[in-house]
């Protein structure tokens, strides 16, 4: 039974994926990518991979949903408004020869059949020890939590989340440095409903407390920083969306703090360890629950603020 | 289910009635969704289409949740679904709300601003 339901699911992701490449219009395209990111979460769940789920709900469905659906609003309105410039004419035909198009099929094509080739190899190279399983597994009572991914993600591979959070800092200085260049914005049409700002402060406190459990939960099980952090960030967006500008009404400095936090306590962190006498991020197995747990807190109100931060400079 | 019901009877027929009751309650949900379903696929417009959606989920959901409820068991579960219930619930009224409202909007906008 089971299996038939991962078939199934399988087989709708390649379809919704397909769908959302070919659909005609930009509008069909977002919404059957918002079907696609939930079947995926889906996907997850049927794998046990309950935290990759959550960030999957969470960040492809939720937080870029509401980017996508400000971009198609925007470029609609950029279309209604004078349609000569983006839209293309009524008899548009490509109009390269077949000739021309050979070389990328060509290259598709063989791209397809490498890509076939190792993933099949990599199914079938399976290790039989279940790769570096028993490896973590052995060494998570020195890592401070008890969840194996926390522990993979938060200690033995410490390095590779600290810069994840700096890739998401480097995106943000990139929104920033770019930021205002909106040519279109279509004026708001009434104020902010009364009912949706309701439903807002409801919701809030709620969104708070599951971040704060999937952050404290991370020691024990499927949670953790990003998790906790985009939920999180949805309160910043939501408070946005129900017309009160939070993220103005920190001061300059502080914003800048906040938003550098998570990175540079886990680098403070690292060079402290690294001034003990160990490796980067070698954490003494007596402390190392309590500072991952300091580190991980931060880095979850960074990026919280930096995703909020995000919203408002792309739908300023 | 198989092997208990010799020892005790009056201990097979609750579990086979709560069995009963959760495969009711799952067939109705599905039913719900399946009418919400053929709603949206059919009906004509926006409104009656968001009509169809919003009854389809919030009574299907409630069904299924009350059926999977059942079925685990446990009052902490029971608990936790139906807080899942609620908040959906909450959610997707308010968001077909805001649907329904600017499409209304759009329609005749106030003040005789173009909308």
């Amino acid at each position: 039974m089971s299996v038939v339901i991962d078939i199934l699911m399988a087989i709708l992701l390649i379809y919704l994926a397909l769908r959302c490449m070919l659909a005609p219009e930009l509008s069909k395209t977002i919404f059957t990518f918002f079907a696609f990111g939930l079947t995926l979460a889906l996907a997850w769940i049927r794998l046990e991979a309950v935290d990759v789920a959550i960030a999957e709900a969470a960040i492809a469905s939720g937080f870029m949903g509401v980017l996508l659906l400000d971009s198609l609003r925007d470029f609609s309105y950029a279309l209604s408004k004078n349609p000569k410039n983006l839209e293309l004419p009524e008899n548009f035909t490509i109009k390269e020869s077949n000739k021309s198009l050979l070389l990328p099929r060509l290259a598709l094509g063989i791209g397809f059949v490498i890509f076939l080739l190792i993933s099949m190899e990599a199914t079938w190279k399976t290790p039989e020890g279940g790769g570096l399983t028993a490896v973590s597994e052995e060494l998570l009572p020195q890592s401070g939590v008890e969840h194996p991914v926390t522990a993979v993600l938060l200690n033995f591979r410490a390095y590779d989340t600290w810069l994840e959070i700096g890739v998401i800092l480097m995106g943000l200085l990139a929104i920033f440095a770019a930021g205002g260049v909106k040519n279109y914005r279509k004026p708001s049409m009434t104020a902010v409903d009364p009912l949706l700002r309701q439903v807002i402060l409801f919701f809030i406190p709620v969104l708070f407390l599951f971040g704060a459990f999937l952050l404290y939960f991370g020691k024990t099980g499927p949670g953790g920083a990003f998790q906790a952090a985009v939920l999180w960030g949805s309160i910043g967006i939501l408070f946005h969306l129900g017309g009160w500008p939070i993220f103005a009404m920190i001061p300059r400095k502080l914003r800048q703090f906040l938003l550098t936090m998570g990175l540079g306590s886990f680098l403070i962190l690292g060079f402290l360890l690294m001034a003990a006498g160990g490796a980067m991020f070698e954490y003494p197995p007596a402390y190392a629950g309590i500072l991952i747990l300091i580190a991980e807190t931060l880095a979850a109100i960074s990026i919280a603020v930096a995703l909020t931060a995000i919203y408002v400079y792309l739908t300023k | 289910m198989s092997g208990s019901g010799l020892e005790k009877k009056e201990r097979r027929y609750p579990m086979m009635i709560i069995e009963a009751i959760t495969v009711i309650l799952l067939v109705v949900g599905c039913f719900f969704f399946l009418a919400g379903t053929l709603g949206l696929l059919r009906f004509p417009d926006l409104f009656t289409r968001l009509h169809a959606l919003t009854n389809a989920d919030n009574l299907g959901l409630g069904f299924i949740a009350a059926g999977m409820a059942l079925h685990f068991g446990s009052p902490w579960t029971a608990i936790k679904i139906f807080l899942i219930w609620l908040l959906t619930l909450l959610s997707s009224a308010t968001s077909s709300y805001l649907i329904a409202r600017f499409r209304r909007e759009e329609n005749n906008p106030k003040n005789g601003k173009e909308g």
